[in-house]
């Protein structure tokens, strides 16, 4: 049996013994990807915990567990931990790290040890974050949480006048933002690099356009965020009075620059999904890619749109009319190339052979979910039913299908999709299929009701609400107890395949990109046994079976 | 991209010097200008001013002439922030609450 | 990026071979001179956007306190400003030719060249030192009774004087940051981990100084010269 990276790795410095510290202190892609996994689910279960226990609060009118304000710290740690800590890092970090060097031929990332520095900053700023959750206070024999109770926007001037722990938050977001400008930076330089030699862009598979479109928008949008963030902080301090209306200062500035950054993060978090999506469908369709170009340029354009479409979060905050209009127009823009990638999609699937293994079935019910909160979207932009449907439950049902069924979904996808590459080993395909469709159930209950109750004018982020809106709140309840009770197995069924699983071969599900063809399963430390020439499509099939077959050298023998 | 191989210092630094020199005169144009011509735009000719120093230093102390690639995502990264501006700035200027806004007048 | 002494890094050479038998060089991440200057190009383009995000905060509140931003530029010493102008155009220069001597073997005078750059830093900190020293001997400093609201002051020249501040601390703060950078690449000469073979370490440094040098082009005239013809008694 050959060495797996599991057993071997290069390290950023020194040669120690220990696993422990070999985990540590590795440079190797595929590693650094399994660590941020492992820390980006827990803090996701943290977050599902803060919504869980907003939704207990939730189930009748008037107050049962938690008071107001700890209710404001809920939806607050929700939200941060949610959107930095776990979905804006996630799928580039753990996909982009493992999988994208694979599927271009390279040894490794650009610059390894930025790699490893990276992840560690994350962590850091991960610590910081959560650091304000342990300054708590005994008051009345109940405990006093110190957490930020913002929002994850931080909106100014209640920002720079709240007595919680807002400067942590804000900080921590900062180093977050460090770490994904280095990500994207890296992936950027790795993927104009290191590509095997005759891959040119339009050979790349398309999983890897999406990280590149990615990377275009952790690099170029985070750093806006950042110094708004540090001129939020000096605001705080010295009252130079940037933000706040009562120095002079003009809060909806800070929206737009907030919104500058944290509306391309929305396609920062949904292209590397849509990549996901473009390997899984072709590979269970045994079925070559329909449109290939327009899916990769679809990539770049939403990136490239992405960034002319932040106003569309200011409608309720004012701005001027002739820029609401502007912002309106260009929304609905992103539509356009979203779309395409969609009937693409669709198109693949026609007259594909299609195998409805796991990753399949996820791919198939985004489809259905991101539908619904990619149109429901378009509904928000409107100039006209913007005023009425901003900052209600249908907004928050809106970006939770998007965000949630569209990004989340794809990620656990990928996760079914790759897992045999990682692990080499198989989870079980009948209990993973029933996880599937108790978490797909869950999801439609517990959203679906949030459209309908924010239609009829319920408002985000309330701690109490009117008796008439109290059956939308139970049936939501309900659906978040199965979408939970189908999360914790899934994981189970998933850590119960890590651990004895079958053993699989390096392509288990017949699919053609690079990473399906290592020597072994797992990867070995230095991923192909040699670079490949690369003169071929990167979804060929004939017949239902793969085209491009290799030796064990890596040389063509089709 | 030559930037590997070995160069002529001697050969080299004559354009080093040019450049410093240009640099120098437009910044002697900085100083004199608000005084002497153009006072009524003098924010205009100063940000024009900068982007001739900028593209100077860019090209030839960054070594940006003949690099395709790299001189695109400059492009890029610029007229991102251009478009930003563009946008705010039509924003603000457009702003409807002038006569009732705290922003513009301390507050009574 | 750097190399490491570990035997299993070292970086053999691949070849890649397509259906005709031709042979294809395949690049990896070690040693990569021009990956190593992309990605540098890119984290510098993550400063321009910062840094534009804060001309972009500056741009709305001249707008909307028009007349406050150019009395307050009026009072700001533009001999220093300018003084410190010059100092970085040099340095600038020094950078540049440290570079080419470094490219044309001259190691000794790269490395003079250097400490020239840092001599001219620390002449452009002090300068920067006197000038906030002054301020605040006017009650201009971040934090001053006198620079908050109601503290005498309007709200346009609290925020000018305050914007002031931050962005010139900032580029400050790199220029620091800068400082210890070529200290790094001075000791890295000298153990020999950066030499006219592979100078990336330099031939960025130089790039981020001229960066830092670009920012102050911008940062001086917004600054400074804004308010140059007002009359201001």
């Amino acid at each position: 049996m050959s060495k797996s990276y599991f057993d071997e790795t290069h390290c950023a410095f020194g040669h120690p013994k220990s696993t422990f510290m070999q985990w540590m202190l590795t440079i190797d892609h595929k590693r650094i990807g399994i660590m941020y996994a492992v820390v980006m689910f827990t803090f996701f279960f943290v977050a599902v915990a803060a919504a869980l226990t907003m939704r207990f609060e939730l189930f009748a009118p008037g107050q049962q567990f938690i008071d107001a304000h700890t209710f404001n710290q809920a939806f607050t740690l929700h939200g941060v931990v949610m959107v930095f800590l776990f979905i804006i890092p996630g799928i580039p970090a753990v996909f982009g790290n493992i999988v994208m060097p694979l599927m271009i031929g390279a040894k490794d990332v650009s610059f390894p040890r930025l790699n490893w520095f990276t992840f560690w900053l994350y962590i850091v700023g991960c610590l910081v974050a959560l650091s304000s959750l342990f300054n708590f206070s005994i008051a009345d024999g109940s405990l006093v949480f110190n957490f930020a109770d913002t929002g994850w926007t931080f909106y100014a001037p209640y920002s720079l006048n709240t007595d919680t722990n807002v400067v942590t938050t804000l900080v921590a977001a900062f180093i977050l933002g460090m770490a994904s400008i280095l990500t994207g930076l890296n992936f950027l330089v790795t993927i104009h690099r290191l590509r095997a030699p005759g891959m040119d862009f339009f050979k790349m598979p398309l999983f890897v356009w999406g990280i590149y479109a990615t990377a275009w928008i952790q690099l170029l949008a985070t750093p806006v965020v950042g110094i708004t963030l540090v001129l939020a902080l000096l605001e705080k301090y010295f009252g130079i009075g940037i933000f706040d209306p009562a120095k002079g200062g003009d809060p909806v500035l800070f929206q737009h620059l907030f919104w500058i950054y944290s509306h391309p993060a929305v396609y920062l978090m949904i292209l590397p999904a849509f990549g996901i999506m473009s390997e899984i469908i072709p590979a269970f369709s045994r079925r070559e890619i329909f449109g290939y170009r327009t899916i990769a340029l679809s990539s770049a354009a939403i990136a490239g749109v992405g960034y002319l479409v932040w106003g569309h979060h200011l409608f309720t905050s004012g701005m001027s009319d002739i820029a609401k209009v502007m912002f309106s127009f260009l929304t609905f823009f992103v539509a356009i190339p979203t779309g395409i990638k969609f009937y693409d999609w669709i198109a693949t699937m026609y007259k594909g052979k299609i195998v409805l293994d796991t990753p399949m079935l996820w791919a198939l019910g985004t489809i259905i979910t991101f539908a619904i909160g990619g149109l429901s979207g378009v509904t928000i932009a409107m100039v006209g039913s913007d005023i009425h449907l901003q900052d209600t439950y249908y907004t928050i049902a809106h970006f939770h299908y998007a965000m949630l069924g569209g990004v989340v979904f794809l990620f656990f996808a990928g996760i079914h999709y790759w897992f045999p590459l990682v692990f080499g080993k198989m989870y079980s395909e009948v209990q993973a299929k029933l996880a599937f469709y108790v978490l797909f159930i869950g999801f439609n209950f517990l959203w679906f009701p949030m459209f309908i109750a924010g239609y009829l004018g319920m408002p985000r982020r309330y701690f109490d609400y009117l008796p008439e809106f109290q059956i939308y709140h139970q049936i939501s309840f309900w659906g978040a107890i199965i979408f939970v009770t189908g999360l914790i197995y899934m994981f189970y069924v998933l850590i119960q395949g890590m651990r004895n699983g079958k053993p699989t071969t390096p392509n288990p599900w017949n699919a053609t990109t690079l990473e399906w063809h290592l020597p072994s399963s797992p990867p070995p430390l230095e991923n192909h046994t040699k670079v490949p020439y690369v003169d071929f499509r990167p979804y060929e099939y004939h017949h239902g079976q793969p085209v491009v077959k290799f030796d064990e050298n890596m040389k063509r023998i089709d | 991209m030559a930037n590997h191989t070995t160069v002529d210092y001697k050969a080299e630094k004559g354009g080093y010097y040019k450049v410093l020199v240009g640099l120098l005169l437009l910044t002697a144009l900085t100083f004199i200008q608000p005084s002497m011509f153009l006072t009524d735009i003098t924010f205009g000719i100063q940000m024009l001013i900068g982007t001739v120093k900028a593209w100077i230093i860019l090209m030839y102390y960054m070594h940006l002439k003949g690099e395709k690639l790299i001189g695109w995502t400059v492009v890029f990264a610029v007229f991102i922030v251009v478009f930003f501006f563009t946008i705010v700035i039509i924003d603000v200027s457009n702003f409807q609450y002038a006569d009732v806004s705290h922003i513009t007048s301390p507050a009574k | 990026m750097a190399h490491d002494s570990h035997d299993s890094h070292e970086y053999v050479p691949e070849i890649a071979v397509d259906r005709n038998g031709k042979e294809h060089v395949v690049q990896g991440w070690q040693g990569d001179f021009d990956g190593a200057k992309l990605g540098f190009w890119l984290f510098m383009l993550t400063e321009v956007l910062m840094f534009g995000a804060m001309f972009m905060t500056l741009t709305y509140y001249f707008t909307l306190h028009h007349a406050d931003f150019i009395h307050a530029s009026s009072e700001l010493d533009r001999t220093l400003g300018g003084i410190n102008t010059v100092v970085l155009l040099f340095s600038a220069l020094t950078m540049g030719l440290g570079l080419l001597k470094m490219r044309s073997g001259d190691v000794k005078g790269a490395k003079l060249m250097i400490w020239a750059t840092i001599l001219l830093a620390l002449v452009f900190l002090g300068v920067k030192a006197l000038e906030w020293t002054n301020d605040y001997n006017e009650g201009i400093f971040l934090g001053l009774e006198t620079m908050q609201a109601g503290g005498g002051k309007s709200f346009g020249e609290i925020l000018f004087f305050g914007m002031y501040f931050t962005m010139t601390g900032l580029h400050g703060f790199h220029i620091i940051i800068g400082i210890g950078l070529m200290l790094w690449l001075l000791k890295r000469i000298n153990s020999k981990k950066v030499s006219p073979e592979h100078h990336i370490l330099h031939f960025n440094i130089a790039l981020y100084w001229d960066l830092v040098h670009l920012i102050w082009v911008f940062v001086f005239p917004y600054f400074y010269m804004t308010g140059a013809g007002a009359i201001h008694g």
